[in-house]
């Protein structure tokens, strides 16, 4: 298991190096510098911005500014933001539960109702039930994130009333300082009446809009998965037995259609971020998609390239994890064969 | 005993109900982003200033909802007959906000805080110099560093004497400014001894209406009523500002009650709030000015003629209609009417193509190649500079004239307009200060060279003397009289095509009392109070 587990790690350090060069010179390919974007109209002299790209580094050649950047990442500094001056690992921590509060529920919400629309679908394959699943399954895979949030917003917040419009939280009735950073724990810990209830109703429409694309997927890739498992010789062998069809699929096929949804979780989580920063935005959700959106307009270098790295990190630990879980599933993957 | 208590709980039962009945009034301000800092002379953007505006004071401030200026922590100032030296006296026993961060306070505003809030941005050894980054962008903007002699005590705690290099009548509605912040020197001492210098930027502690409270990235801002506010208590007693990124999410917060005011609408929302029976949707005219600079350092745009040609040929009335969408006012002048020296009597140009047609050819010009400049990004005095450009290119093909669009990154574009690249180029200006010089100065002889802010690169003696001249003056009638000459001096030059002036839009719920649009783009709450 610890072989496994290290060859793994190992596959995945190149990964992170690569990225790490490609996102550095690739933010710097990108016109105009934090100092002129944050002057405006006013503009500046060529002395004082001479000045100031000396003062943050950014006179020094690429390659030097890289050597520098990998040197302080080895040692642990992730950088300073250049807007807040506050350290971006520093920010990323104080954003980060409420980007992973919100995937977590998207993510819940996309299995809870995934995997048993994709049994269902395969098992009445060809049925009505199966088309329209996986016609609404299509339809949520090609939605646009913008446009469903708005949607929902005016549907369900301004016409119907049923959920509010945006946050995390009543700003009016409750007020605690955050202690882990994650609303629904905060919320449990302040001991105000309604306080958890209330961060659960602004949690259902980012969590719809977040979890919806990987609804989807979900949903396709256990129908296909189940689909082929169910003509398998040992379900038919299973069946012949005479197992009641819910014992069959829930127990001798599930297992094994599942291997294929658990990797194709672990895809989705690169997903989720990328649609956390979309999410995050209408939703004014104050997580790290939002926060790198606004590190990409002001060429906050520091602030996008640290986030980039740790939000990678995250994935590929996430991904790790997964495959040690797919191992546990499946032995046929953790012997390597 | 047991009576006693019941009669306990009893008394405790009916203050509570009378706590509830007078329940705290809040106010929810959805703001468009988060704040840099909380430190005004470190920011630029409208947001950073707005987030740290409800804590402070400075010595003299504008009249909300105006561009005048008048008595803040200064309860008045006087300036001396050579206009030099400006004398300001404190207003006695103004408290700075107690319990931020384990600060409190052992004295009342003196002197000394003045001193050290501008001597940070001017002295490079001020021990708060270089925390947080240092950069005192507006400090330099504002060109205090060649104005400012001194800033010194006077006879007694409650006297600031500041001594100017040369008389100049803007510092005041400089100093009215928002980088010009008067901040606690004893809460920076009391930060610097815990070792934690960079928090005096972070908590801000000041003697304004609110206190801040807390602060959660991207997420809210919290201020409570200060109840030793020298103006008097708030009408609110908590002022929230959710941070709401998207326009049309912040315009839905409002329809949900979730917020009372928001700034920055989506243009395609206004129709909707106009007509939403909640909302009242307050407007005024920006200090603000879209503009065509012509290079006048290369030919054909050397010649008044070509520069009036152009002139005549453009057809601002479709521009404002179709760009503007009917929300800005054409511009006759460089100055909005909302500032004080307006000339209302200058004569505007109006649309002639074929009187266009005909200077050009007295000009000698048959033929004419040249580039026309566009912005790439949307801006408060021009909403969208590649459609304005467009319309520009089709009128000048009327005349004969072939104009090729030209456009850079934002941050290239401005550099290369400062280096006289072009030969047509758009941009405008946004007013920080409501005095007129804080417009003027864009047509002026400094700015000019390579590099400067005048992109007509033209300098014109008469109108630069008058410029430096009114600055010297504190008579308002004398440097009206200059503007206006100066005014008709640009009129019959013709630097640039002067635009619109663009109308700045704010819905404020219908609950919500005493709240005035900033014509300087500020969202200011001491005087707005809410009803239930």
């Amino acid at each position: 298991m610890l072989k496994f587990l290290l060859r793994r790690a190992a596959l995945t350090l190149p990964t992170f190096f690569a990225l790490m060069f490609v996102t550095f010179v690739m933010i710097r390919l990108v016109p105009g510098d934090p100092i002129e974007v944050r002057r405006g109209e006013r503009g500046i002299s060529p002395e004082r911005l001479a000045e100031l790209r000396h003062a943050m580094g950014l006179d020094q050649p690429i390659w030097k500014q890289f050597l520098d950047y990998v040197w302080a990442l080895i040692h642990g500094d992730f950088g300073t933001s250049i807007i807040s001056k506050t350290p971006v690992a520093q920010e990323f921590l104080t954003l980060f539960p409420a980007t992973v509060e919100l995937s977590l529920c998207a993510m819940l919400f996309a299995v809870i109702i995934g995997i048993p629309a994709g049994i269902f679908a395969a098992v009445r394959r060809g049925s009505v039930y199966d088309q329209t699943l996986m016609g609404i399954a299509l339809t949520g895979y090609s939605m646009p994130i913008f446009w469903w949030g708005l949607i929902l917003i005016l549907v369900m917040s301004n016409t119907l009333h049923l959920t509010p419009v945006s946050g995390r939280i009543d700003l009016i009735k409750y007020y605690f300082p955050p202690v882990t950073g994650f609303m629904l724990i905060d919320s449990l810990l302040s001991d105000q009446k309604g306080a958890f209830w209330d961060a659960v109703h602004h949690l259902i429409l980012p969590t719809i809009v977040l979890g919806t694309v990987p609804l989807a997927v979900i949903a396709r890739m256990t129908r296909s998965s189940m689909l082929e498992v169910l003509e398998e010789d040992y379900v038919r062998t299973a069946r012949a037995k005479g197992l009641s069809t819910w014992r069959v699929v829930g127990l001798h096929a599930l297992r094994n259609a599942l291997i294929p949804v658990v990797t194709s979780i672990g895809l989705q989580v690169g997903t989720l971020l990328a649609g956390a920063v979309l999410t995050e935005t209408i939703f004014s959700w104050p997580g790290v998609g939002s926060w790198l959106i606004h590190a990409i307009f002001r060429r906050d270098y520091p602030a996008l390239q640290g986030g980039i790295m740790l939000i990678a990190i995250v994935v590929i630990i996430i991904n790790l994890l997964l495959d040690l879980l797919s191992g546990f599933i499946n032995p046929r993957i953790r012997h390597g064969r | 005993m047991k009576k006693r208590n019941t009669l306990a709980a009893a008394l405790l039962l009916s203050t509570m109900l009378v706590a509830g009945a007078a329940q705290a009034k809040s106010l929810v301000y959805c703001a468009e982003g988060s704040p840099e800092n909380f430190t005004p002379a470190m920011n630029t953007t409208g947001t950073s200033l707005d987030a740290a505006r409800p804590v402070f004071n400075k010595l003299v401030q504008f009249v909300p909802g105006t561009t005048n200026v008048e008595p803040g922590l200064a309860e008045k100032y006087d300036v001396s007959a050579d206009g030099k030296t400006v004398t300001f006296h404190l207003r006695k026993g103004v408290k700075f906000h107690s319990g931020v961060n384990g600060f409190t306070p052992t004295r009342d505003l003196t002197a000394e805080d003045v001193i050290w809030s501008f001597a940070r941005q001017s002295d490079k050894n001020h021990p708060y110099a270089k925390v947080s980054g240092g950069a005192f962008d507006y400090w330099s903007d504002m060109g205090m560093p060649d104005l400012v002699e001194s800033v010194t005590k006077g006879d007694d705690d409650l006297t600031v004497i500041m001594k100017l290099k040369e008389p100049n009548a803007p510092i005041l509605a400089n100093l009215a400014m928002d980088f010009a912040t008067i901040q606690s020197a004893e809460y920076a001492d009391f930060l610097m001894k815990k070792g934690m210098p960079e928090q005096f930027d972070q908590m801000p502690v000041g003697t304004g209406p609110f206190i801040f409270v807390n602060y959660q990235k991207d997420a809210v801002i919290r201020f409570k009523a200060n109840p030793d506010y020298f103006g008097g208590k708030p009408k609110i007693d908590d002022l929230i500002y959710a941070i709401t990124p998207d326009a049309t999410a912040r315009y839905a917060k409002m329809q949900a009650g979730e917020c009372q005011v928001m700034g920055y609408p989506n243009p395609a929302d206004l129709a909707a709030m106009a007509k939403d029976d909640k909302i009242d949707l307050m407007k005024q005219a920006g200090l603000n000015i879209g503009y065509l600079a012509f290079n006048t350092k290369k030919p054909p745009f050397d010649n008044i003629k070509v520069r009036e040609a152009l002139t005549l040929a453009i057809d601002r009335d479709a521009i404002l209609k179709e760009v503007y969408q009917g929300s800005g006012i054409k511009a006759k002048n460089l100055i909005p009417p909302t500032i004080w020296s307006y000339d209302d009597a200058t004569p505007d140009y109006s649309y002639d193509p074929e009187k266009a047609k005909a200077l050009l050819k007295e000009a000698g010009v048959t033929t004419l190649d040249t580039d026309l400049w566009y912005m790439p990004v949307q801006r408060p005095y021009n909403p969208n500079g590649k459609r304005m450009a467009e319309m520009m290119q089709a009128d000048l093909a009327k005349v004969g004239i072939t104009a090729k669009l030209v456009t850079y990154e934002w941050g290239e574009y401005r550099k290369r307009l400062q280096a006289g690249e072009h030969q047509m180029g758009l941009l405008g200006w946004t007013g920080d200060n409501g005095d007129p010089d804080n417009f003027f100065f864009l047509l002026g002889c400094d700015g000019a060279r390579e590099g400067g802010q005048n992109l007509s690169k033209w300098c014109n003696a008469d109108f630069d003397a008058d410029l430096k001249k009114a600055r010297t003056l504190t008579d308002p009638a004398a440097r009206t009289e200059l503007y206006k000459k100066m005014q008709a001096i640009a009129r019959k030059e013709i630097p640039q095509l002067t635009i619109a002036h663009s109308t700045v839009f704010e819905p404020v719920s219908k609950k919500v009392t005493g709240y005035k649009i900033s014509p300087l783009g500020a969202h200011e709450f001491y005087n707005v109070d809410i009803t239930e």
